[in-house]
């Protein structure tokens, strides 16, 4: 995610991406090329640096209290990737280090920039849906692992991605992800119970299907999951009056590399760029930053709940498919 | 019924209908010609494919001995992908595996699960991702990673020249070798079988470093640790497209088993540079005696790549040769 930001913030015209931190030289080595002038190895000089605004942390979860409240103390407008944080206890600290020294936080959702899932929450809000009374919501991927791509080799996974207490699962890593939509579409959630699913055997969930009820009335299915070769994000929502549906699709392979080999921004990335405009722009003209942390709060909240009220299902014991 | 196949290359003279002439050709066959089983396992449960495994073995004429005290089991562990994507093999087929060795062994035999540390996978992690974990519980086996045992240092000589071979003391020292692999197309070595399964049990984690002298390291290995017995598991295939083939082949000859993936998976055997220096190294034979069903029936049903595999694939070579990766966030 840190390549695609920086790629992204380099070509922006209201800001200048001046500063990287990033215990990986060869990423460091990757943004002096894109004409960043200085580079850190430790996150704690960077937000030091008197000539930086705003900082954008894309860092693993467990990274983001310390490093969102550092760079806030240091009176830094805050872009953090999502979740938030852990938990919402975490999540709490940042936020009222961000509001003690008045800085600006967003949490980035790039679902929320999508132009299909923006279009339509306008036709959902329009009301030619009628009132949607069900809906699902599924986030579908391969999470921390590679895709079985002809010729690419994959890259060791990094080991905080396999650790509890260090990333959570899916619930939280997609989970924020279709929480965040489904409550921008329908409200806040009255109440959420959640089926964990351990088919790689992780000590936390690699799938999950949440049923969550909306003050709205609807009542919505989000299904998470990390065990799929083939991405799928989208929403499908079913109205009194009629049905609709929306997907973040990943362009066409072959798009996305002429894209790349023109030097432009690739479709897949484009809701990135537009996340990080949107956060300037708030900045520059003082606005709030929508999703804010207390919007991202809310999301962490409710996973929360998800966990607690888990449903327990009777599962077979084959291999490779069930916990238990 | 099972059916006998020959696949190896006869002459006009051997082919002489007379009937002295046959059994002359048949022992003189049997003794130059390694057996490969092809069983169709007949449904996708537990029962059936424990059938299919041991009938395979009953094929070959394969029994166990008695006497043996413990087994080592090297399956097909590829990063951390699924079994059902085809890329690693069956957890439930190494779990049958080790019933069959219980039964006909002895319910005390010791048995091993190994495999390596890999450049971009972790043993104990693979270990319990891919569900060995639960079997190693269940079945009260252990679950050893190669890079963390105690190794000697083995010379084999390929194409006359040397190669120092780090084998493990766990597979020195084991009575019986079980080889499961896969049948997966590989770019950089047309395919993969028992023989390059073999690269899991090379202790060194970064593998890639053997990739410039891909042939020779397979066969270096396969000389320095030859494994007794190879089990395919073939009831998922990674294609492209990924298909269930319903396949269990059994040999005792690595490059047989190899010689007849590749003929199923639609690759001349003979473009195959492992399996062809394989068989000059004494490894073993490509030509092969093939029993109980025909071959054929496997390979029609391979899958076949799509006019979109098939550009997908030109395209990611031509990204490679052009060394257009860093531009395309592939790397």
């Amino acid at each position: 995610m840190g390549k695609i930001h920086a790629r992204n913030c380099s070509k922006l015209q209201s800001a200048n991406l001046i500063a990287v931190a990033d215990i990986s030289k060869k990423a460091l080595k990757l943004v002096k090329k894109m004409g960043v002038t200085q580079t850190f190895t430790d996150y704690h000089q960077l937000i030091k640096q008197p000539n930086i605004d705003a900082v954008l942390i894309s860092l693993p979860t467990h990274l983001h209290a310390p490093c969102a409240i550092s760079a806030a103390e240091e009176g830094k407008h805050v872009f953090l990737e999502k979740p938030l944080a852990r938990n919402p206890e975490e999540g709490k600290k940042i936020i009222s280090a961000a509001r003690k020294n008045n800085v600006r936080l967003m949490v980035g959702y790039p679902l929320r920039f999508s132009s299909t899932l923006r279009h339509l929450k306008n036709k959902l809000d329009s009301g030619v849906l009628g009132d949607i009374q069900t809906a699902h919501a599924f986030h579908i991927g391969s999470g921390p692992f590679y895709h079985r791509i002809e010729h690419a080799i994959p890259r060791p996974v990094p080991e905080w991605w396999l650790k509890k207490e260090l990333t959570g699962g899916a619930l939280l890593d997609l989970g924020s992800h279709m929480i965040n939509l489904t409550r921008w579409y329908f409200g806040e959630i009255n109440d959420i119970k959640a089926f964990l699913g351990h088919r790689f055997n992780f000590d936390f969930e690699d799938h999950a299907i949440c049923v969550a009820n909306f003050t709205s009335g609807t009542t919505a299915t989000i299904n998470l999951g990390w065990f799929s070769q083939k991405d799928a994000i989208g929403i499908e929502l079913f109205g009194t009056v009629t049905h609709e549906s929306g997907y973040h699709m990943r362009p066409r392979k072959i798009i996305t590399a002429i894209q790349l080999l023109l030097g432009r921004t690739p479709g897949f990335s484009e809701v990135y760029l537009k996340e990080v405009s949107h956060f300037i722009r708030c900045i520059k003209e003082n606005l709030q930053p929508s999703p804010s942390g207390d919007d991202a709060l809310k999301d962490l909240e409710t996973i929360a709940r998800a966990y607690k009220n888990e449903i327990r299902l009777h599962r077979s014991n084959k291999y490779g498919n069930t916990k238990h | 019924m099972a059916i006998e196949r020959c696949f190896s290359h006869c002459t006009d003279k051997d082919k002489e209908h007379s009937e002295n002439h046959l059994k002359e050709h048949a022992r003189k066959r049997d003794n130059l010609m390694s057996l490969v089983s092809f069983v169709s396992i007949q449904k996708n449960t537990i029962s059936s494919i424990k059938q299919a495994i041991m009938e395979s073995l009953d094929l070959i004429e394969y029994s166990f001995k008695k006497e043996i005290k413990n087994v080592v089991i090297k399956p097909n562990m590829c990063y951390y992908w699924d079994y059902s994507t085809g890329q690693t093999t069956d957890p439930r087929f190494v779990a049958l595996v080790i019933e069959i060795l219980r039964e006909k062994i002895s319910p005390n035999v010791e048995i091993s699960i190994v495999e390596s540390d890999a450049s971009a996978m972790k043993c104990k992690y693979a270990f319990k991702f891919l569900a060995y974990e639960k079997i190693a519980k269940q079945h009260n086996i252990k679950l050893v990673n190669l890079s963390e045992e105690e190794a000697e240092p083995v010379k084999a000589k390929v194409r006359n020249q040397n190669f120092s071979v780090t084998v493990p003391q766990i597979i020195k020292n084991a009575d019986l070798r079980i080889n499961i692999p896969k049948i997966k197309h590989i770019s950089f070595c047309k395919i993969s079988c028992a023989l390059k399964n073999m690269f899991g049990c090379n202790p060194h984690p970064q593998k890639f470093k053997y990739h410039s002298k891909l042939s020779e390291t397979i066969v270096a290995l396969n000389k320095a640790m030859p494994f007794d017995l190879c089990i395919l598991d073939g009831i998922t295939v990674s294609g492209p497209p990924v298909s269930k083939l319903g396949l269990v082949m059994a040999s005792q000859d690595p490059v047989a088993i190899d010689t007849a993936a590749a003929i199923i998976a639609g690759v001349n055997p003979k473009s195959v540079e492992h399996i062809v220096l394989g068989e000059k190294e004494d490894l073993g034979r490509t030509s092969f005696i093939a029993k109980g069903m025909n071959p054929n029936y496997f390979k029609r049903r391979y899958p076949q790549k799509t006019l979109t595999d098939k550009a997908t694939t030109l395209g990611y070579r031509l990204v490679r040769v052009f060394g257009l990766e860093k531009r395309l966030m592939l790397k």
